[in-house]
Order: structure tokens, then C-alpha cells, then sequence
């Protein structure tokens, strides 16, 4: 989940700026919105309850899994 | 003319016997009366052959005696040098094609203790070495949040079991991938390359190669040079979870990460939902005390900013009022009230024009005269 890597770094770099810069109250509500925006995806990536697993049969070759 | 004498048919079934007569003759006494033995020996002049077949002698200071092992009996087993103490465990007989006297090899041994497997195992980990695959700078960090999986085991075993145990439990958000090999026979080493190749192809994170434990033997394929290699080549990161600890394989030693047991391998792979999801609402707090903390700086600026207003607005008041005082003072000089209150008096007449010349003031005109404290009318004589 590369995308929720970077979900989470953007999350933490945006809480940073936030509590230690000096911003303009227009910046830091840009800032706090698209936080809470990163935030609810991040969740939402989460929220998958049941593990899936699929097994990659024998004559499988064209690269992409298949459901067993 | 004599007859030529028939020495095949005088030479009957009692006089003479026939080359495979003996030889399978030769052979039986052998087998009856050399059951299979261990032998102790020195390899010479070994040979593999591309069937996969061994021959070589095994000697000692008196005699050699010629050995074949087949590839079924051998293919577990590292490929043994000239010169090596064996024990092997065999069974005398004659190859009756040559003629030979040999042994047929079911077991061989080194007289060292894992003599055999110690020797390919560093051959095969110095030419890892050379290649810089053991390099610990080569370990790949293992993806925080991986959401693919992928894991090349028996498709049947307790590796697997567990590996998807710890994964549900802990990172239910991801992907299980399981690429079934076999990981113990003849087969094995191949049958795992495939595995790997295939994964090779498939976006996935990070990669568990797991093996229950099990004798030196048992985990042979995970000792393959060419196993490593393919291990070593993968695209992302691998982790190994092959045999018991102390059984360090070749595969362990070109992963990225070596776990322990098959379910620290999954651990390892994965991070902990529920703690990632606490540290989600830690953001959460601090996003929203950032915006408050935000916001504060703003009003205090504008309260800063409010003060400057207001007492800049007093000083220019205060300069406004000192101004007002200096003007009404001038004011005051210039009145008309104060000349008046010198003795001098102004006459208007019924519309309030001031009359100022004798022209304006013919006989009879009427006037009012304002002076000091007061006005009076008059008349012009």
C-alpha cells in the first residue's frame, strides 16, 4: 500500500506544519482541510475487514494472480 | 577330411559356460553373500554424468573398487570432491554388461560431521560472497504497510497456516499472494525457482519464503546455490522463515530479512492495524489543535495589530485636540468681539449689512449699533 505510505507521510508533514509555522489562518485552513481529507482515506484504506488470499496456480503465466 | 570339433557342442551345459552364465552367476553369489554393508573409503576419480548419475572409486591403500550412485539416491545429496573420507552404505554386485565388480551406493556419508554439506555449503556461500550477495548493504528495507503479499511455500503446510493467521490478525488490509512450490524432493529446487520467477512479474511488497523445519536434507533446496541466487535477484524485499533457527540456510543469508518461525515472518511483513489506526486518531488531535494553535496566532496578531490601531488613533487625537486649542486661541484674537470690547462700535442697518461709509448713512437712516454689550438703534441727523 504505497499509497498509503504517502497517505500518512503528507498526514504527518501537513500536523507538523501546522503546529510549527507560522501561518496565515487561510494557509493553515487549506492545510487542516486537505489533513482531514488524508486522514479519512487513510481510514477508509483501513477499513478492510477479511484478509484476502489468492493462490497463483501452476499454469498461471501471464503475470497477473489468479483466483484459485 | 576330419570333422572340425564342435567345441560349443562339446563344451556342453557341463563342460563350458557361457560369458552371462558367469557373469550372472558371479553376480548372484555376490548379492547372497555380500548383503548390502556400510563401507568406509576415499573418493577417486569422480564423475557426475548429465543423467545425474555418479561414478566413481572408492579406495583405500590396497584396493579400489568401482561405484555408481543414481540420481534418485544422490539428488538430495552436495556433489562430493576427490580425495574425500565417505562412509557409504552400498550393495556389492556385478554389472554384468562390463563385467565389473561394483558397488551400487544407497547412502554416502562424510566421515566429518556434515563434512559433505559444510563443503558445498561454503563453496556455494563464497561464491555468493564474490558476488557481493551477501553484502549487508544489499538488505532492502521491508515496506511499512505492505498491501501485497506474496508467499512461496507448501501449499498444504502449518507455514502457510500460520503466515495467514498472523497476517489476518494483524494487516487485514493486505493482499495474501501464495505461490505453492515444493520445498523438500528432487524437485524442490526447481519448483521453487518457478515459484520466484513467477512472483518476479506480480506487484507485490514483500515476499516470505517459508519451510517447516526439518533434517539438513529436508531443507537441501534452500542450500541451492541457484535458489539463493534467484532469492538474491528478486525485485522486492524478501523475507526467510526456513527450518529452526540455529539451521542457517543459504536463503537466510541472501534475504533481506531472516525471521525466526514462519509467523515472525509475517510479523515482520506486517504492521499492526490497530496501532496504526491509534496513531491515526493521534493525527487526527493534533490536526485539529494545529488549526486551534493556527487560528491563536492569527488573533494575537490581529489583537497586536488592534493595539497599534487604537493607540495610534489616540496620538493623532491627542495631536488633533492640541491643534483645536492652538486654533481656537487665533480664533479668539481675531473675534470682532474683542475690538468691540476696545471701544470700537459697528453699525448695520434692518438687513445686517455693517455700514461703513458716509455714502451708506444719508439724513434719517436708520442704523443699529452693536457695541460691546449690546445693541442700540439710532438715526442720521
Amino acid at each position: 500500500m504505497a499509497e498509503f505510505s504517502k497517505q500518512l507521510e503528507r498526514l504527518e508533514a501537513i500536523v507538523r506544519k501546522l503546529e510549527g509555522e507560522d501561518l496565515d489562518l487561510d494557509e493553515a485552513l487549506k492545510l487542516f482541510e486537505e489533513g482531514v481529507e488524508r486522514l479519512r482515506v487513510a481510514r477508509e484504506q483501513l477499513a478492510q475487514a477479511e484478509l484476502k488470499v489468492k493462490k497463483v496456480l501452476e499454469i498461471e503465466s501471464s503475470g497477473s494472480p489468479a483466483d484459485q | 577330411m576330419a570333422q572340425a570339433i564342435d567345441l560349443f557342442t562339446a563344451a556342453s551345459t557341463e563342460g563350458a559356460w557361457t560369458v552371462g552364465e558367469v557373469t550372472r552367476r558371479a553376480r548372484a553369489v555376490i548379492e547372497a553373500g555380500l548383503p548390502p554393508l556400510w563401507i568406509r573409503g576415499e573418493i577417486a576419480g569422480f564423475k557426475a554424468w548429465r543423467s545425474g548419475h555418479w561414478y566413481f572409486s572408492l579406495r583405500d591403500k590396497s584396493a579400489q573398487i568401482r561405484c555408481v550412485m543414481f540420481a534418485k539416491q544422490n539428488y538430495m545429496l552436495p556433489v562430493p570432491v576427490d580425495g574425500m573420507q565417505v562412509f557409504v552404505f552400498a550393495r556389492p554386485s556385478v554389472y554384468e554388461e562390463k563385467g565389473d565388480f561394483q558397488l551400487t551406493i544407497m547412502e554416502l556419508l562424510s566421515t566429518d560431521k556434515d563434512g559433505l554439506w559444510k563443503l558445498a555449503f561454503e563453496k556455494a556461500k563464497a561464491s555468493l560472497m564474490k558476488d557481493g550477495l551477501l553484502d549487508p548493504a544489499r538488505k532492502r528495507r521491508l515496506p511499512p504497510f505492505p498491501r501485497r503479499i506474496a508467499v512461496v511455500t507448501s501449499p498444504d503446510g502449518a507455514v502457510l497456516r500460520d503466515i495467514q493467521s498472523v497476517v489476518g490478525r494483524r494487516w487485514p488490509v493486505a493482499e495474501l499472494i501464495v505461490v505453492p512450490a515444493q520445498v523438500q524432493g528432487a524437485k524442490a529446487e526447481a519448483s521453487v525457482c518457478s515459484a520466484l520467477n513467477r512472483i518476479r512479474r506480480l506487484p507485490v511488497d514483500v515476499l516470505i519464503v517459508g519451510r517447516g523445519g526439518g533434517s539438513i536434507e529436508d531443507l537441501w533446496a534452500f542450500n541451492s546455490e541457484r535458489v539463493a541466487r534467484a532469492i538474491a535477484a528478486m525485485p522486492m524485499p524478501v523475507i526467510s522463515a526456513i527450518g529452526h533457527e540455529t539451521d542457517v540456510t543459504l536463503c537466510d543469508l541472501v534475504a533481506d530479512f531472516r525471521a525466526p518461525t514462519p509467523s515472525a515472518a509475517a510479523e515482520a511483513a506486517t504492521p499492526d492495524r490497530t496501532e496504526v489506526l491509534t496513531h491515526c486518531g493521534v493525527l487526527g488531535q493534533r490536526l485539529v489543535r494545529g488549526l486551534r494553535l493556527a487560528s491563536r496566532h492569527v488573533v494575537e496578531r490581529l489583537n497586536r495589530t488592534g493595539d497599534r490601531l487604537t493607540r495610534s488613533m489616540d496620538h493623532r487625537l491627542e495631536k488633533s485636540r492640541a491643534l483645536l486649542t492652538a486654533h481656537s486661541a487665533r480664533l479668539d484674537a481675531l473675534s470682532p468681539l474683542r475690538v468691540l470690547g476696545r471701544g470700537y462700535a459697528v453699525a448695520r442697518d434692518a438687513d445686517g449689512n455693517v455700514l461703513k461709509r458716509v455714502a451708506q448713512l444719508p439724513s434719517g437712516k436708520e442704523f443699529r449699533l452693536r457695541v460691546t454689550d449690546g445693541e442700540v438703534d439710532g438715526r442720521v441727523q
